[in-house]
C-alpha cells in the first residue's frame, strides 16, 4: 500500500473492469431499443398536439428529468418487487421475485430516463424541418408516413444526432449506477476486486480508464455517422 | 377539367374565401390577381387540400368531391393529378436536384427507377438544369431551386400545375429566369393556374385572368378585358397602384 500503485493489481483490475463492457453495453442497447420509438412516438403527439397523450408526455418528461436516476433506480428495485410479489400472490404463480436478475430492473429504468430525454431531443429536432417539406411531399403524392420516412426523418435526424449522441454517452456512464442494484457491470466487478485488498485507487482509475474508452469510441463513430450524414449540408459552410 | 364552386375557409374568425367559383379547361394558363390577404394562395392550397376548406365542392376530370370531407383516397387519387409549385420551392432538402425531381415519381406514382431517371433529367433539361442533377439544393441558387421546383411539378406530368407565387421570394434579378421556364412550360399546353404578381407574365401569358379581393372573385375575363377595359372599380383600383402609368404601351 505504502509504495504507490500496486501496478499488477491496476492492470489486472483493467481487464476485471473491461469484462463488464458487455452487460453496460447490453443495458444501454436495450434501452435506446425502447426508448427510441417510443419516444419518437410521444414526441410525435406533443408537435401534433394530441390532446391527453401530450399532456401525459410532458409531466412524464418533467417527473423523469425532475429527479435523480439514483433514485429512480432505487424506486424500481424496491417497488416493481412488491408490486410483483402482490401480483404473482393474486393470480397465484409460484415465483421468486427476488431471483429476477437485476439486469431487467436496469432495462426498464434506463428506458424509462432516456425515453424522456429523448422525447425532448426528438421534438426539438423535427421542428426544424420546416412544414414546406411534407407539404412539397404531399404534393408529389406521398402519404404522411412516407413523407416522414424519405424526407422528414432524414432531416431531423442530422439536426438530433450530435443530441442522440449526448443522451447515450449520457447513458452508458449513467449504467455505472447498476451498481447499486448490484449489476454485474463495469464499476461494480472493479469495486469487487478492490475489496479484497483496499486497492480502491487502481479500480478507481480502472473504471475511469474503460469508461474514458467506451465513450469515446461511441463518439466517434456518431462523428463519423454524422459526416456521413451532412453530406447535404456541406455546401453551404 | 376543373370547377370548383362555392369555397369557403377561415382562419378563426377571419373568413379568407367567401365563396370562390372558378373553372379551368385544359391548356389554361390562368392567373390569379389580387392584393396580399384576398385569399389567393389559400385557394390554391384547398384545391390540393394542403389547407382543409370549410365548404366547397370539386370536380376534377371523373372524380367529384367534397373539399371539406374528402376520403384519403380521393385526396390521394387528385394529387396524384395536380403538381403545386410552391414559394418558397420547398425542395427536398435531403435530396440532390434530380432526386426531388424522380421522388414523387418512384414512390407517389410506382414509376420504375429507370424510367424515373430518365424522366427526371428530361424535366430538368427542360428548366436548364442539366449541369446541376447531383447538386443539393443548399448549392442553388434561390432561380434555380425554383425551377428544380417546377420541374418536379412538370415531371409528374400532371393534368394541372399550381404556382403559388413562384417568384416572390427570388431575388429581382432571378425573377427572369424562373418567369420564361414558366413561360415555355405555358408554350407546351401545360395547363396552369398561377398565382403572380408579374403582371408582364399575365398579359403575355395568361389566356385568363382572375381577379379576386376580399375572399371572391371581382372579375374575371382575358387579358386584354381585365388590363385594357376593366368593368370593375376595385379592378381598377388595384391595377392603377400595381401598373405603372403608361401599363397600355406594354400591350
Amino acid at each position: 500500500m505504502s509504495e504507490g500503485l500496486n501496478y499488477k493489481f491496476l492492470i489486472d483490475t483493467f481487464f476485471i473492469a473491461l469484462s463488464g463492457v458487455p452487460v453496460a453495453l447490453l443495458v444501454t442497447i436495450v434501452s435506446l431499443l425502447i426508448a427510441i420509438p417510443l419516444a419518437f412516438l410521444l414526441a410525435l403527439t406533443r408537435i401534433y398536439r394530441i390532446p391527453f397523450i401530450q399532456r401525459l408526455a410532458q409531466v412524464y418528461v418533467s417527473f423523469v428529468r425532475g429527479t435523480p436516476i439514483i433514485i429512480q433506480i432505487f424506486i424500481v428495485y424496491s417497488s416493481v418487487p412488491l408490486i410483483l410479489t402482490a401480483l404473482l400472490k393474486k393470480y397465484d404463480i409460484a415465483m421468486d421475485v427476488y431471483k429476477i436478475h437485476p439486469i431487467w430492473y436496469a432495462f426498464i429504468v434506463f428506458s424509462f430516463s432516456t425515453t424522456a430525454i429523448l422525447i425532448e431531443v426528438f421534438r426539438s429536432a423535427l421542428s426544424t424541418v420546416n412544414k414546406g417539406q411534407l407539404e412539397a411531399a404531399h404534393s408529389v403524392g406521398l402519404t404522411t408516413y412516407q413523407a416522414y420516412q424519405r424526407i422528414i426523418i432524414p432531416q431531423a435526424l442530422v439536426v438530433a444526432l450530435p443530441n442522440i449522441c449526448t443522451a447515450t454517452v449520457n447513458l452508458i456512464k449513467a449504467t455505472s449506477l447498476g451498481y447499486a442494484m448490484s449489476l454485474q457491470e463495469i464499476t461494480l466487478k472493479a469495486k469487487v476486486a478492490a475489496n479484497v485488498g483496499y486497492n480502491y485507487v487502481e479500480a478507481y482509475i480502472d473504471i475511469f480508464i474503460v469508461y474514458l474508452i467506451l465513450c469515446s469510441v461511441v463518439e466517434y463513430g456518431f462523428k463519423l455517422y454524422e459526416k456521413h450524414l451532412h453530406k447535404y449540408k456541406l455546401a453551404d459552410a | 377539367m376543373l370547377s370548383i364552386k362555392n369555397v369557403h375557409k377561415s382562419f378563426g374568425n377571419n373568413e379568407i374565401l367567401k365563396g370562390v367559383d372558378l373553372s379551368i379547361d385544359k391548356g389554361d394558363v390562368v392567373v390569379i390577381l389580387g392584393p396580399s390577404g384576398s385569399g389567393k394562395t389559400t385557394l390554391l392550397r384547398c384545391l390540393n387540400f394542403l389547407e382543409k376548406a370549410d365548404q366547397g365542392h370539386a370536380t376534377f376530370g371523373e372524380i367529384d368531391v367534397n373539399l371539406h370531407d374528402a376520403k384519403k383516397k380521393d385526396i390521394h387519387a387528385i394529387r396524384q393529378k395536380i403538381a403545386f409549385v410552391f414559394q418558397n420551392y420547398n425542395l427536398f432538402n435531403n435530396k440532390t436536384a434530380l432526386e426531388n425531381v424522380i421522388e414523387g415519381l418512384i414512390i407517389g406514382r410506382k414509376v420504375p427507377k429507370n424510367e424515373a431517371i430518365e424522366i427526371g433529367k428530361k424535366a430538368l433539361s427542360k428548366v436548364g438544369l442539366t449541369d446541376k442533377y447531383d447538386a443539393y439544393p443548399s448549392q442553388l441558387s434561390g432561380g434555380q431551386q425554383q425551377r428544380v421546383g417546377i420541374a418536379r411539378a412538370v415531371a409528374l406530368n400532371p393534368d394541372i400545375i399550381l404556382f403559388d407565387e413562384p417568384t416572390s421570394a427570388l431575388d429581382p434579378e432571378l425573377v427572369g429566369e424562373v418567369l420564361a421556364v414558366m413561360k415555355n412550360i405555358a408554350n407546351e399546353g401545360t395547363t396552369m393556374l398561377v398565382v403572380t404578381h408579374e403582371m408582364s407574365f399575365a398579359k403575355d401569358v395568361a389566356n385568363r385572368v382572375i381577379f379576386m379581393d376580399g375572399g371572391v372573385v371581382v372579375e374575371e375575363g382575358n387579358p386584354h378585358e381585365i388590363f385594357v377595359k376593366p368593368k370593375e372599380e376595385r379592378t381598377k383600383k388595384f391595377l392603377k397602384r400595381v401598373l405603372p402609368e403608361d401599363y397600355s404601351f406594354f400591350i
